[in-house]
């Protein structure tokens, strides 16, 4: 159903496309390139693009999961982009501070910073859902806008500015940095290019573990089974023996972790810095497609982060060749998103008879719709 | 206490409140459109993206043929057309109303982007001029009245239309048989389908009219306020205006004062050189005022039962 939703969104897109007189066979064949490499007429290097593809897909995993986390326990993070920024502020506010340390002290102080930070952006959605049963996706909407606005405030005229009239912050120490994968050496040429334009960094590494960290603990802890059972219905949670405010709580700690861990991972490992290029971020909005996409699991999380991944990649490249605006990877992560929250594949195929056997169920993934019941009375704990 | 002393003074200045107040009609036109949806049961987190659209095919509209009332209507009706795809979505196909409506904001914003591409290539989107924005209209004689005539009677067109929704929404949703079908929709749609309301069909008409108001906002903030269309001009405010509505716990008028205190602090911010606090920061209040309601430190806001649950006929 999910490989169906993308391609019913890319007809869709081509559609809008070419109503509006654009070609939608070279957009896409640009989206193709920049994304993948394949099929490049504008002299791109396909190894710079999968690079690049790669840089993109790196976050979206971490903060993919950070969002496919709380989902299972019926709760619905769109916080993930403030949580990602907090970790990003934290991440930088300490290898800025601490810039002279060596590297294993540094960098695993930035990292655990900037988890610390997420966790904190997140645990107050989560302590205000336990406790006053506030919905947390009116919470974490409002929390994006405090972490944005903070970012902000902190390079234009606070305490993180590099020099008056900039936007950005000092850079972070080098002990901070994530190493590239490629070494960054200008006489060393892979693919016909110096690796040290190769953008792609270790934090593939710490992202892949994150995705493997989720599947594990949903799946082989007892946290994981009360985060299920929260989501499977509070009420037998509760009936269960599982504390239901605190599952909460510990899940969006979590979830928080998760989203400030790919912050860091990014200043760490991109940006070295903090700077305006994050005003306008959307990743942790991204991440929601992600989760959707990827039905929850650590596979198609992956999966579903290389896509969009791709996507943002290719949109650059797809505007400088084709010539048509790269916003058009968002209408299709739209349409990507109406298409599996709509099922309308589901709902195509029912209307024509003869094909196959009727569309399933929605996708296992614990629908949004019950926890809206509970999320009125905050869940009682047993005294 | 100098500053103090001017701050003070400031509050004391027509300048301010008549600012004041047309900071808040852009917040409330949206907020009213989220108290209508949600009250039908139909969570709308989309008022952002249905301003934005407003925004962008007013701007569009105005520039073709130059008549605003035109270009108007066609802000509102864009905005309507995101309300019916939320509505679609949500209600016919059931989905999950909190992804469509990140869904329509995530569309609202790339579509305009690209059409602005699309329409105008690289160039800039263009200024509307003078003539063809929403005028500002003083009622004569009340505009006489000292303090309040510039406050209340010196205001944009869209000022007093907002004023007067507000008034209607108020009436309609609390003194009406339509208002009160709306609302049992929104907290038991199956009781009220027993009573033969049709529960589809006013929730569609709810969340249309949410995008229609969005809309008018929309043409507001880009052929009133400003005259152009900027990328993501919205700036968050149709995530304020859902702050706005559950700071005023879904009713139109506790909405509106919301959106009064979120104004103020614009208009403070604008009015000012006094206060040297930063404008982020400054910006970040509507949004932790409303945390701090949501904690519950000022009263309890819960929404209406059955918002978020799309309707399936025949269910217990």
């Amino acid at each position: 159903m999910p490989v169906g939703s993308v391609i019913l969104a890319f007809v869709l897109g081509a559609v809008i496309v070419a109503v509006t007189g654009g070609n939608p066979f070279a957009a896409y064949s640009g989206l193709l390139c920049g994304g993948t490499g394949l099929g490049c007429q504008g002299g791109e290097n396909p190894a710079l693009q999968i690079s690049t593809t790669i840089v993109y897909v790196i976050p979206l995993i971490t903060t993919g999961v950070a969002v496919a986390l709380p989902f299972r326990a019926g709760l619905f993070n769109i916080g993930a982009e403030g949580q990602m920024i907090a970790g990003m502020m934290a991440c930088t506010a300490i290898g800025v501070r601490f810039s002279s340390l060596p590297a294993p002290v540094l960098l695993p102080m930035v990292l655990v910073g900037g988890m610390a930070a997420g966790a904190l952006w997140a645990g107050v959605a989560g302590v205000l859902k336990a406790t006053v049963g506030a919905h947390e996706v009116v919470t974490t909407i409002m929390l994006n806008y405090v972490a944005q606005w903070l970012l902000r405030y902190l390079i234009i005229g606070g305490p993180l500015q590099v020099a008056p009239g900039t936007s950005k912050s000092l850079p972070i120490g080098a002990g901070a940095r994530l190493a590239t994968i490629l070494p960054a050496d200008n006489s060393l040429i892979i693919f016909g290019l110096p690796a040290s334009v190769y953008r792609v960094h270790t934090g593939l590494l710490l992202a892949l573990a994150a995705a493997a960290l989720f599947a594990f603990l949903l799946w082989r802890t007892s946290l994981g089974y009360e985060i299920r059972a929260v989501g499977q219905s509070q009420r037998a949670a509760r009936y269960a023996g599982v504390s239901v405010a605190r599952t909460i709580i510990v899940t969006m700690l979590i979830a928080g972790a998760f989203s400030g861990f790919a912050g860091a991972i990014q200043i760490a490992g991109v940006d070295h810095n903090l700077s305006d290029v994050y005003f306008t971020d959307t990743t942790g909005f991204d991440a929601i497609a992600v989760a959707l996409l990827g039905l929850g699991s650590a596979v198609g999380i992956v999966l579903a982060a290389i896509l969009f991944g791709a996507l943002h990649a290719g949109g650059a490249v797809m505007q400088a060749d084709a010539g048509i605006s790269g916003s058009l990877v968002f209408v299709l992560q739209a349409l990507i998103l109406f298409s599996i929250a709509a099922n309308f594949v589901g709902q195509i195929r029912r209307l024509i008879p003869g094909l196959g056997r009727p569309a399933a169920l929605p996708p296992e993934l614990p629908p949004a719709a019950p926890l809206m019941t509970e999320a009125a009375d905050p869940p009682p704990e047993p005294a | 206490m100098t500053a103090l002393g001017d701050v003070l003074h400031l509050l004391f200045t027509a300048n301010l409140w008549q600012a004041t107040l047309a900071a808040a009609v852009l917040l409330l036109l949206p907020a009213l459109g989220g108290v209508i949806s949600e009250r039908s049961g139909v969570v709308n987190i989309a008022m952002e993206g249905m301003m934005l659209t407003g925004a962008f095919f007013g701007v569009v509209a105005d520039l073709a043929w130059h008549n605003v009332w035109l270009a108007t209507g066609v802000a509102i009706l864009a905005g309507g057309l995101m309300g019916t795809i939320h509505a679609v979505v949500s209600i016919q196909f059931r989905a999950d109303q909190i992804v469509s409506g990140i869904a329509i904001n995530i569309f609202a914003g790339g579509l305009t982007v690209f059409l602005v591409n699309r329409i105008y290539g690289l160039q800039d989107v263009g200024h509307v001029g003078q003539s063809e924005l929403l005028p500002y209209i003083n009622i004569p004689v009340l505009d006489q009245i000292p303090f309040f005539g510039k406050v209340l009677f010196q205001q944009n067109v869209v000022v007093y239309a907002a004023l007067v929704l507000l008034v209607l929404t108020h009436v309609v949703l609390f003194r009406t048989r339509l208002g009160l079908r709306i609302r049992a929709v929104g907290e038991h749609p199956q009781a009220a389908d027993t009573a033969g309301i049709n529960v589809f069909m006013l929730r569609y008409g709810a969340v249309i009219t949410s995008g229609l108001l969005s809309g008018l906002a929309g043409a507001f903030l880009a052929i009133g306020v400003s005259n152009t269309f900027v990328p993501g001009m919205t700036d968050g405010r149709g995530y304020i205006a859902l702050a706005a509505m559950i700071f005023g716990k879904w009713t139109p008028f506790g909405a509106f004062i919301a959106c009064l205190i979120f104004g103020l602090g614009e208009a403070i911010y604008a009015n000012n050189s006094i206060i040297h606090i930063s404008p982020y920061l400054l910006s970040m209040l509507p949004y932790l005022i409303t945390l701090i309601v949501l904690a519950g430190l000022v009263g309890r806001s819960t929404p209406p039962a059955a918002d978020g649950l799309p309707y399936v006929p025949g269910s217990e």
